[in-house]
C-alpha cells in the first residue's frame, strides 16, 4: 500500500506535538496501543470465524462426505493465499521473522488479512494445523503498516511488527506474559529495553480487547495438582518422550513440505491430495482434524480416557494430519498442533507409568499432559520459555512450574541435538538467512558488495617489461595491479607489489620479465552475486587479501579484506546504536 | 561501484525489444552495467526503503529459462555490453525471491503483464507505478518497439520534483553528451515557481550559462504542444508535480505525456535520490 507521504508528515509532526518531547520511546510505546487492539481484534475475529464456521459443518462430522472436506478447505486456501493475494503458502511465520531479521520489519499489507483467510478455510473444514501463525503474520503486518504510516525507521518499525507479533499470541491465548517471551524467543531474538516497552503495552492491550469481547477465560482449565519428589523425578522420562515426538514431528513436517512440490507442481493438486488423505485419517480418527483444542481441554479435564495403543496412533495421526495440511501449501500454523500432540503425549505418558507402577499414585493426567504441552512447544520451537510462560498462563497452573521448567528446557536441549533448527527457523537455515541480529554473518550480509569493489584501479597489459611496471607502481603508489590484454578485455589475474619485490629488486631482470609471468596462479574470484560471507570464506581458503571480481569474462574490479573491514566497523556501529 | 541497470527479462519478442532498448541505454550513458534477471518464479519483491513491492509476472517471463539466458548472453556480447545474470541469493520464501532495491536505473515496459493491449501507449501497469513509486532510482518506462533516441527533453512543471527530474536530465545529458532540452507548460498559478525552484537547485546558472534550451509554452493543450518534442528524443519526467499526493498518484502531465508520446520516457519516482548527489557544475565562463 502506497502511503502518503503528507498525511505521514502531518502524523509524525502531530505525534511530535501531542508527546511535547521528541522522545521515540514514548512514540513507540504509545503506537503499541493500537497494534495492540488490532492485533487482538484479528485474534479474536479468527477465533470466533473458526467456531462459526466449524459449528455450521459439524453436522457432517462422522459422515463420509466429511473425507473430502478438508480438501475443499486447502483448495479454499490455496485459491485465497496464492490467486487472490499471491501470498506464500504453508505456515508463514519464517517469513515475518525472516523480514524482521533482515528486511526491518517490512511485510506486505496484504498479509493481514490472506492467512487469516487461508486459516480460516483450513481449520473450519477440518484440516489439522492452528490458528496462532496466521494471527501473528497478521500482527506482525499491522505492526509494519502503522509503522510505515508514522515514518518509522529501521529499528522502530522492527519493534511495530514485534508489539502486532506478541498482540497476536496475547489475545489468541489471553496470554499477556507468553505473547512477549514468544516475540522475543522466537521472532527478534534479542532482549532490548527499546522493544520491552512497547511490545510489553501491545500485549496487556490486546490482551484486554480479548478479555472484553471474550471474556477472561482461561483457555485450559484444570484441577490442582499436587507434586511429588518422584513425579518431578518422572518427568524426566517425560522430557525425553516429548522430544522424540517433537524431533518426529519436525522431521515429518519437512519431509511433507520437501516432498509434496517434487510429486506435484500444481499447489492445488497438491492440495487435494493432501486434504483427501488428511480427510480419510479424519474418518477413523476425528480427534486430529482441526485445530484440537477441544482435545487438549478433555485431556487436561480427565475425560479423555484413550488406551495407550490408541494414543500413540493418534500422535501419529495427528503428526501426519498436520504434515499433510500444512507441508501441501494450507495456512495454518504448528502451535495448535504442537500443544495437542504434546498433551496427548503427555497421556500416554502417563499411562505407561500407571501401567508399569500401578500401586503408585501418580499425579494424574491432566497434569503430565500440561507437562507434555510445554515440552512439545519447547523441543518443536526451541522456546523453552514460550512454553513454560504459555503453558502457565494457559492454565493457570502456577504450582506445576518447577516441572514445567524441567521438561522445557530438557525437550529443547535434546530435540536441539537432533535437530539444528526448528521448524520456524529450519527454512531460513536452508537458505542461509537465519542472521541473528548484531552477529557476524548479520553484518556481514548487510553490506552490499557493490560498496566495497575498487573500481579505479591501474590495470596494465600482460607484456609490460618488469621496467615499465616499476615505473608504474613508483607513479601510481598502488599495491596491487589487474593484468588485463588491451586487445579483447581478457583479465589474466592480479600482480602484487608485495610479491614482486624479489624481481623488483633485481634490476637485471628488469627487461627479462614481463608482468604476466609473475601474476598470482590462483583463478580464485568472486562475482557480483556472491555475499561477502562466502567472499570472507574464500579470503580464508585462498590466504589472500585482495580477490578479483570478474563478471562474464570481464574485470570489474578488486575487493580487499581491508575494505570490508572498513564497513563492517561502521554497520556494527550502526547495529549497535539504538 | 559503477552504476547498474536492472533488467528483467521477458522471454517472447516483444521482451527482446525492450532489452534491446536497455542495452541501448547503457551503451549511451557510457560505463553502465547491464543486470539482468532472468525470472524462475513467477513473483519476486523489492524491498525499497519503506515499502515492499510484490511483481507478480506471467508465464511468459518463466517459459524456458535456459534458452532465454543463452539469447541474452548472445545480444548483449554482440552489442558489447558489459552485464551479468542476477541471480537472487536472498529469498523471502522458497519460491519469493528478493530483487536488490538499490539499482542505479531499471527498464519496465509500460505493464508487465500478458495482456498485449497493454504493451501500447496511454497506460502505465500497476505494478510499474509501485516501482516507480517507491524506487530510489529513475525508471525507464520502454515503447512497444526499439527505439533509438539522439536527444534529451526533460518535462519540467515548477515543482520539486520536476527540478529533481531536470537534475537527473543534466546528468544524462552530460553523460551522453547529447542536447537536452527543457519543456515547460506554463501554468499561472506556479508561475513563481519555475525559476525559483531550479534556482534553489543550483541548475538555473547553468541552464543559462550552457544555453540550453527552455521552451516554455504559454498556451495550448499539453497534447498539442507534445508535437514539439522531437520523435527520437528521451523523455525525462517528474512521476508526480505539485499536488499532495505525490507516493499515491502519478501527475496528470505524466499521465498525459506518457498516453501522447512514443518515446522512451526516464520516470523520476518522490523517492528518487539517484541525482541527489550529482553536482551540476556550471561551465567555465572563460
Amino acid at each position: 500500500m502506497a502511503l502518503d507521504s503528507k498525511f505521514s508528515k502531518i502524523l509524525s509532526s502531530l505525534s511530535r506535538w501531542i508527546f511535547l518531547f521528541k522522545d521515540e520511546h514514548f512514540l513507540l510505546i504509545l503506537l503499541g496501543i493500537p497494534i495492540g487492539i488490532c492485533g487482538g481484534l484479528a485474534a479474536v475475529a479468527l477465533n470466533h470465524s473458526i467456531e462459526i464456521c466449524s459449528e455450521a459443518l459439524h453436522v457432517f462430522h462422522g459422515h463420509w462426505t466429511f473425507v473430502f472436506f478438508p480438501a475443499i478447505g486447502a483448495v479454499l486456501s490455496i485459491f485465497v493465499l496464492s490467486v487472490i493475494f499471491h501470498e506464500g503458502s504453508g505456515h508463514a511465520v519464517p517469513i515475518v521473522i525472516y523480514s524482521v531479521l533482515r528486511k526491518g520489519g517490512l511485510l506486505r499489507f496484504r498479509s493481514s488479512v490472506s492467512h487469516l483467510l487461508g486459516c480460516l478455510c483450513t481449520i473450519s473444514f477440518g484440516g489439522s494445523a492452528g490458528p496462532e501463525a496466521p494471527v501473528v503474520v497478521s500482527g506482525s503486518s499491522i505492526g509494519s503498516t502503522i509503522a510505515r504510516l508514522f515514518s518509522l525507521h529501521e529499528r522502530q518499525r522492527v519493534a511495530m511488527a514485534g508489539c502486532g507479533i506478541a498482540a497476536a499470541i496475547s489475545a489468541i491465548f489471553n496470554a499477556p506474559i507468553a505473547g512477549i517471551v514468544f516475540t522475543i524467543e522466537i521472532i527478534l531474538c534479542e532482549w532490548s529495553t527499546v522493544n520491552l516497552a512497547p511490545i510489553a503495552l501491545a500485549s496487556v492491550t490486546a490482551t484486554q480487547t480479548s478479555r472484553i469481547l471474550r471474556g477472561n477465560q482461561i483457555p485450559f482449565e484444570h484441577f490442582p495438582f499436587e507434586f511429588t519428589t518422584l513425579d518431578v523425578i518422572a518427568c524426566l522420562g517425560l522430557a525425553v518422550m516429548v522430544s522424540v515426538i517433537a524431533v518426529l514431528f519436525s522431521k515429518v513436517l519437512a519431509f511433507a513440505e520437501h516432498t509434496s512440490s517434487k510429486l506435484a507442481s500444481n499447489i492445488f493438486v497438491r492440495g487435494i491430495a493432501g486434504g483427501i488423505c488428511v480427510g480419510l485419517i479424519g474418518l477413523f480418527a476425528p480427534d486430529v482434524l482441526g485445530e484440537g483444542y477441544h482435545t487438549i481441554r478433555a485431556i487436561i479435564e480427565q475425560r479423555y480416557a484413550p488406551t495407550f495403543l490408541i494414543l500413540l496412533l493418534l500422535i501419529v495421526g495427528k503428526i501426519a494430519a498436520t504434515s499433510l495440511t500444512l507441508g501441501t501449501g494450507s495456512a495454518g500454523g504448528v502451535f495448535a498442533p504442537a500443544l495437542v500432540l504434546g498433551s496427548m503425549t503427555g497421556l500416554c505418558y502417563w499411562q505407561m507409568l500407571d501401567s508399569l507402577w500401578p500401586s503408585r499414585e501418580w499425579v494424574g493426567g491432566g497434569c503430565f499432559a500440561l507437562l507434555g504441552m510445554a515440552g512439545m512447544i519447547s523441543g518443536v520451537l526451541h522456546a523453552p520459555l514460550t512454553g513454560i510462560f504459555l503453558i502457565v498462563e494457559i492454565t493457570g497452573g502456577y504450582e506445576v512450574v518447577v516441572p514445567l521448567i524441567l521438561v522445557s528446557v530438557l525437550a529443547a536441549t535434546i530435540s536441539r541435538a537432533f535437530l539444528p533448527a526448528s521448524i520456524y527457523y529450519r527454512e531460513l537455515m536452508d537458505r542461509g538467512q537465519l542472521l541473528r541480529p548484531r552477529t557476524d554473518a548479520r553484518i556481514l550480509a548487510d553490506i552490499d558488495i557493490q560498496d566495497v569493489i575498487q573500481v579505479n584501479l591501474t590495470s596494465i597489459p600482460p607484456d609490460t617489461p618488469l621496467r615499465d611496471f616499476s615505473n608504474i607502481i613508483q607513479r601510481t603508489g598502488e599495491s596491487f595491479f589487474p593484468v588485463i590484454d588491451p586487445q579483447n578485455g581478457k583479465f589474466h589475474g592480479l600482480v602484487f607489489v608485495e610479491r614482486a619485490q624479489p624481481y623488483l629488486l633485481s634490476q637485471e631482470l628488469y627487461d627479462a620479465i614481463l608482468v604476466e609471468e609473475i601474476i598470482e596462479g590462483s583463478n580464485a574470484h568472486v562475482s557480483l552475486n556472491d555475499d561477502l560471507l562466502s567472499v570472507m570464506d574464500r579470503f580464508e581458503h585462498e590466504r589472500t587479501d585482495v580477490l578479483p571480481v570478474i563478471e562474464q569474462g570481464r574485470f570489474l574490479g578488486a575487493i580487499a579484506k581491508s575494505d570490508i573491514l572498513d564497513q563492517y566497523r561502521k554497520e556494527l556501529i550502526v547495529q549497535t546504536t539504538t | 561501484m559503477k552504476d547498474n541497470l536492472l533488467h528483467i527479462y521477458r522471454n517472447t519478442p516483444f521482451g527482446r525489444e525492450t532489452l534491446m532498448q536497455s542495452i541501448y541505454f547503457c551503451r549511451m550513458m557510457k560505463n553502465i552495467y547491464l543486470s539482468v534477471y532472468i525470472p524462475k518464479h513467477t513473483q519476486f519483491l523489492m524491498y525499497f526503503e519503506s515499502e515492499v513491492v510484490t511483481i507478480d509476472l506471467d508465464s511468459s517471463y518463466v517459459a524456458s529459462p535456459d534458452a532465454a539466458q543463452e539469447r541474452v548472453a548472445k545480444m548483449i556480447k554482440e552489442a558489447g555490453q558489459s552485464f551479468r545474470f542476477l541471480e537472487p541469493t536472498d529469498f523471502t520464501a522458497n519460491t519469493l525471491p528478493n530483487l536488490p532495491a538499490n539499482m542505479t536505473y531499471m527498464t519496465c515496459p509500460r505493464s508487465i503483464v500478458d495482456s498485449t493491449s497493454h504493451i501500447g501507449i496511454g497506460y502505465i501497469g500497476s505494478r510499474v507505478r509501485r516501482i516507480v513509486k517507491n524506487a530510489q532510482f529513475p525508471v525507464l518506462i520502454t515503447p512497444p518497439s526499439y527505439k533509438e533516441w539522439k536527444s534529451i527533453t526533460v518535462f519540467y512543471g515548477g515543482s520539486k520534483l520536476g527540478r529533481n527530474a531536470v537534475r537527473t536530465a543534466f546528468h544524462m545529458a552530460d553523460r551522453t553528451g547529447l542536447p537536452l532540452t527543457i519543456f515547460t507548460q506554463l501554468e499561472p498559478k506556479f508561475s513563481d515557481t519555475y525559476e525559483k525552484n531550479l534556482k534553489e537547485g543550483g541548475l538555473l546558472d547553468r541552464i543559462k550559462q550552457d544555453n540550453i534550451k527552455w521552451r516554455i509554452y504559454d498556451g495550448g493543450n499539453l497534447e498539442e504542444n507534445l508535437f514539439n518534442v522531437p520523435f527520437d528524443s528521451i523523455m525525462v519526467v517528474g512521476a508526480a508535480g505539485h499536488g499532495s499526493m505525490k507516493e499515491l498518484l502519478f501527475g496528470s502531465k505524466l499521465e498525459t505525456i506518457q498516453r501522447t508520446l512514443p518515446n522512451p520516457i526516464l520516470v523520476v519516482g518522490p523517492h528518487c535520490t539517484h541525482s541527489d548527489d550529482y553536482i551540476v557544475d556550471a561551465p567555465s565562463t572563460n
